[in-house]
């Protein structure tokens, strides 16, 4: 039965020349399980909004979309507010009580339920999801994940039919974000719930998704099971590059039409197909210049007196002209790290060193000017001026130098942008301080699979000009593919560091997928292209 | 044995509002001397050596309070001396006092109110009158720490991007000014994230419940009635002018009748009802720890 | 129930009766039967004027972005009382009020009474604090046409309020302190008062004339944007 109907919907933003969304039609059918992707700025955001009346935004719309045969227009509220649930991109947004437990009643509270219909239903989902530690706790204080974990429960407390979620897991780390996306799949299972979600990371979504409806500049271009994608998708690079690694490997080298998803699947291919004689490339050179460019004795920190140290006595040195990549789970301290070399917060303990010369040593702001430049998590923090064009030219960038392309948004508030978006001029913006240092913090979170490449190309042309890159990040695909060093950050220490090859082979849990893939079967491969240059070496079995 | 701030936020609400009523209702130096004195009493078994500063300040402007109206106010008819040929009467003194008993005794309950009745039991106590105001007020006080930890972040984006490096104190207004606004457009950004996130969720589709943790029990129902009772003796009393005291032109009152003590008894046993139950609680407690 | 058609006579005896028809009661009360119940009867009509209001909002179908949109604005007023000496409360009451209208500058004003006295502690004032503010925002919004058009309208309304402000919590102080009116307690209370009057006036004009614009600018956008 089909639960949802898009007809020939269409949609234009006020003061906006082209179509956000162009001619849409499709249905889902009660029980199925969605990925939505496409690139960033296709308006995946925009599609997801337009099922949700409530939250529809303004602007010129045409077309039609049915809940269970009917209008959502003509909908009732109750049904509405209550039979579609959505969870919003940025997990603080959608929070608006100050308790956990107000939370979870909040839409219960609404409707007008019972008191004891709503204690039995909060109670229960507070057991389903493992949150009865923290149900007292003021929202303020969770992390991104649990916040995340929150906005789905305290939707489901309300027994919606649908649930829609936008890019839900760019802010959690792998772990949490497989044990969010293992949590949808169970709901979808053992509920029958329908799950439509945007995602750029679709290494662990695409397997488990029944449809894969793909974007491309506000059109719907594929929407069929995802085995099946990979003769559509080749002409998508933006939408290719973000399939799940297994898929990728097999668009380089095959051309059938059934591509492996899961990592199990991809393993089976490549055993299958290929020998492995020759189990490992040659190893590539670690080499770093004398000069340190950043250099943690000792150092350790906390926010205040009586809470606990997040950096405990960190060791850390990055060479001048490094790339540097530090992944660790969500709270661990990375973010506080960075805040930490860029003089941002006083340590108590220790010394910290940048270019030679301590961090107290750099009077009047001077480790900023040309020194230092920090992009941080949250990258609205980064926009001061109304339009994006006042943002460019304030910070002085030329908009023709840019890696990626800005130029279709100038007039815009930033606020305005898309998730990805924001992103970029964020990064425009830092890159325009000319700093030897460069700090990033989540660079690539919310960004389509090209865009992630064409950083992942600025900080390979930084590095050629001697500039050291520190990034933060949950992307372990990125990390691998642009970065001379990698650590894992755990207990306020680096637990682990070494070479992308090195690091990701011995690591279980945070690593490629690629390398999972080839684990056993070749030896330290980790990134695609490396997966696909051994393929190839080795050449395919025969009979 | 559940402490006075365990109470029902409701019940201790209307405790409060009978007690500041019947203070502010009655000059009978009976009644404001019972006022001051329990008021300190129950700020401080709460309390214990804690808050010397406040008491300090509560004793000065006590005395500012008592001194001021002799000087200002002339009325009265026993004049003690003269200053600037301005008669100090002895009435206008006793006034004084007697005003003053009555700010700083109130002042002092209106501590301990706002000490018991934290955020959100307000906000509940609120919710009932009125469920709209309640939420207004509970999103303001959940967006003050969001914005300021905001203002702090964008300060510290815009530092480390090297954007306004100038040390000199008219860029760091600039600055400023320019974190600020921002802010304020992020605050009124989000608020509009907030309140979709809101209907999204059903708010505003009909009769909401108000869902909280507190629950009425045996002890809230017989302390709300007790205090509805002695409230009801005491302004009976009052208003019937058994509890009547006049300081100008000359001190005169209504006499010792039994009434009128009838009255002052029952708003002792009032003000004394947090005190008891606060003391009962310690002694319980006390007890159950000492049989661990 | 009498039903009333007309819906500026309806809105105006939603706003008459609290804020006029109750004090005059109560006025008319307190000279009429006991010289010293001035401070409990001021109280009650503070109170009641309050109460009426408040229910009347409360059956009303606000936005909820509206409501929301005034949480926001009473939380930054809550932040700025805590500014040394200068307080731009009734300055973002007012332009509050000039850009959403009288209720909700009404209710940032009172909403932020209740709100920082969590902190600053609360106390009887509470209420006639509620009630100042309140109609400062109330008055600037029936008035908003022409301060939004003349500046210096505006900043005169703004001094005026500070004045306004201080009479108010005067002449409850001298009702509380002296339990009934006392002109000369009034104008010693006034004259002590001066200071805190004066940096009353000099914070509103100073606010109106730095927040108004850009004030005007973001909330502007917010209205096209999202309707609000
Ligand atoms: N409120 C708005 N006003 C004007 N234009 C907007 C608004 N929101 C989005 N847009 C524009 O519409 C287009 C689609 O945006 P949308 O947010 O749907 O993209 P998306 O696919 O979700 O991207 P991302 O992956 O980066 O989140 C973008 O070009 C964006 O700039
Ligand atoms: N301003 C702050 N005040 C107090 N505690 C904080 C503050 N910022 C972060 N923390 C705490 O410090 C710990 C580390 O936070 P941090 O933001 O550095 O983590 P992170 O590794 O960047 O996490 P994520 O991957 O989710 O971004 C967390 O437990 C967090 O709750
Ligand atoms: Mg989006
Ligand atoms: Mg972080």
């Amino acid at each position: 039965m089909e639960i949802l109907n898009v007809k020939g919907l269409s949609f234009t933003y006020p003061q906006c020349g082209n179509k956000a969304l162009d001619d849409i039609t499709f249905s889902v059918s009660r029980g199925e399980f969605i990925v939505l992707c496409g690139a960033t700025g296709s308006g995946k955001t925009t599609l997801l909004r337009m099922l949700k009346r409530e939250l529809t935004p303004l602007g010129d719309k045409e077309g039609v979309i049915e809940y269970n045969e009917k209008n959502i227009d003509e909908l009732d509220e109750r049904t509405s507010a209550s039979a579609i649930g959505f969870v919003m991109q940025r997990p603080e947004q959608q929070i608006v009580t100050d308790k956990v437990w107000h939370e979870l009643a909040f839409g219960l509270e609404n409707l007008g339920f019972k008191r004891d219909e709503i204690a039995r239903r909060t109670a229960e989902v507070a057991s389903y999801f493992g949150m009865s530690e923290w149900y007292e706790k003021n929202t303020e204080e969770l992390s991104g994940g649990q916040k995340q974990l929150l906005n789905l429960a305290s939707i489901l407390a309300v027994h919606p039919d649908i649930i829609i979620l936008d890019e839900p897991t760019s802010q959690l780390d792998p772990i949490a974000a497989s044990e969010f996306i293992a949590a949808l799949k169970r709901l979808n299972r053992e509920f029958s719930i329908t799950i439509i979600i945007s995602e750029h990371r679709l290494e662990e979504l695409v397997p488990v998704c029944d449809r894969l409806m793909v974007m491309d500049k506000g059109k719907v271009v594929y929407f069929d099971e995802p085995k099946k994608a990979a003769p559509y998708i080749r002409e998508l690079p933006q939408v290719q590059l973000g399939m799940p690694s297994a898929a990728r490997l097999y668009y380089k080298l095959d051309n059938g039409s059934e591509s492996p998803l899961t990592i199990r699947e991809g393993k089976d291919y490549i055993e299958f197909n290929y020998k492995n004689e020759i189990r490992s490339l040659p190893q590539r050179k670690y080499g770093h210049s004398d000069e340190k460019a950043l250099e943690f004795k000792d150092v350790s920190f906390r926010y205040s007196r009586d809470s606990r140290d997040i950096l405990k006595g960190l060791d850390l040195t990055v060479y001048k002209g490094e790339l540097f990549s530090v992944l660790g789970g969500n709270g661990a301290g990375k973010t506080t790290f960075l805040k930490a070399a860029a003089d941002l917060v006083k340590i108590y303990n220790g010394q910290i060193r940048i270019f030679g010369k301590k961090t107290k040593e750099y009077k009047n702001r001077s480790l900023y000017k040309n020194g230092l430049a920090m992009l941080p998590q949250d990258v609205q923090t980064v926009f001061l001026k109304n339009t994006v064009r006042e943002e460019l030219d304030d910070s002085g960038t030329d908009i023709k130098n840019l890696p990626f392309d800005l130029s279709y948004l100038l007039e815009k508030h930033p606020y305005d942008l898309s998730g990805g978006e924001q992103q970029l001029l964020a990064l425009a913006k830092v890159l325009a301080a000319n700093p030897h240092l460069l700090l990033l913090d989540e660079p690539t979170k919310g960004l389509d699979a090209a865009a992630k490449q064409k950083i992942s190309g600025v900080l390979h042309d930084l590095k050629e000009k001697n500039v050291t890159v520190v990034s933060v990040t949950h992307d372990v695909e990125f990390a691998a593919m642009s970065s001379d060093r990698c650590a894992m950050f755990f207990n306020g220490r680096i637990a682990a560091s070494g070479t992308p090859d090195d690091f990701f082979s011995e690591n279980t849990f945070y690593t490629t997928a690629i390398s999972r893939i080839t684990r056993g079967v070749y030896d330290k491969i980790v990134t695609l292209e490396d997966a696909v240059e051994i393929c190839t070496l080795n050449g395919r079995r025969t009979g | 044995m559940r402490r006075f701030e365990e109470y029902e936020p409701f019940v201790i609400t209307v405790f409060f509002l009978s007690v500041i009523v019947i203070a502010m209702f009655s000059v009978h130096p009976v009644v404001v001397f019972l006022t001051f004195i329990t008021g300190i009493l129950f700020y401080i078994i709460r309390n214990g050596k804690k808050h010397i500063r406040s008491h300090l300040f509560f004793a000065m402007l006590f005395v500012i309070l008592a001194v001021a109206n002799p000087l200002v106010s002339h009325n009265g008819v026993t004049v003690l001396f003269v200053i600037n040929n301005n008669p100090v009467t002895l009435e206008a003194f006793l006034y004084g006092i007697n005003s003053a008993m009555m700010i700083v005794g109130v002042l002092y309950w209106f501590r301990s109110f706002t000490q018991i009745m934290t955020s959100d039991k307000l906000l509940y106590v609120f919710g009932i009158f009125s469920p709209k105001l309640s939420l207004i007020l509970s999103m303001a006080l959940r967006f003050i720490p969001m914005f300021r930890n905001q203002a702090e972040r964008v300060k510290d984006a815009q530092k480390a991007m090297g954007l306004y490096s100038d040390d000199n104190i008219i860029d760091d207004i600039r600055s400023n000014m320019r974190v600020f606004s921002i802010v304020v457009t992020w605050a009124l950004e989000n608020g509009i994230t907030t309140a979709d996130s809101m209907s999204a969720r059903g708010y505003g589709t009909g009769k909401r419940t108000n869902f909280s943790d507190y629950r009425f029990g045996r002890s809230d129902i017989v302390l709300l009635i007790t205090d509805i009772l002695l409230f009801i003796i005491v302004i009976y009393v009052s208003a019937s002018g058994h509890l009547d005291f006049n300081f100008y032109p000359s001190v005169s009152y209504s006499g010792h009748d039994t009434i009128g003590l009838i009255g002052s008894i029952a708003y002792g046993i009032l003000l004394m009802l947090p005190v008891y139950i606060e003391i009962r609680g310690n002694i319980r407690w006390k007890y159950l720890m000492s049989k661990v | 129930m009498i039903v009333i058609k007309n819906r500026s006579v309806r809105s105006f005896i939603r706003v008459a009766v609290p804020f006029f028809v109750i004090p005059a009661l109560a006025l008319f009360g307190s000279i009429a039967f006991d010289r010293k119940k001035h401070i409990i009867i001021s109280l009650a009509a503070a109170f009641f004027a309050l109460m009426v209001f408040i229910s009347g909002f409360e059956k009303k179908s606000v936005g909820t972005r509206r409501l929301v949109i005034t949480a926001v604005m009473t939380a930054l007023c809550f932040i700025g009382r805590f500014i040394p000496f200068l307080k731009p409360i009734t300055a973002l009451t007012i332009i509050t009020a000039l850009y959403l209208g009288g209720e909700s500058g009404f209710l940032v004003g009172a909403m932020t009474a209740i709100l920082s006295n969590i902190y600053f502690g609360h106390g009887p004032w509470t209420a006639f604090q509620m009630l100042a503010w309140g109609l400062i925002g109330l008055i600037a919004g029936f008035l908003s046409e022409p301060l939004k058009r003349n500046k210096l309208l505006l900043l005169i309304y703004g001094a005026a309020a500070g004045i306004a402000y201080s009479f108010i919590m005067d002449i409850w102080t001298v009702l509380w302190y002296n339990n009934g009116f006392d002109t000369r307690l009034y104008l010693s209370a006034l004259v002590t008062a001066i200071p805190y009057t004066l940096s009353y006036m000099i914070s509103n004009v100073m606010f109106l004339v730095v927040l108004a614009k850009p004030f005007g600018e973001k909330l502007g956008r917010i209205k096209i944007k999202y309707g609000v």
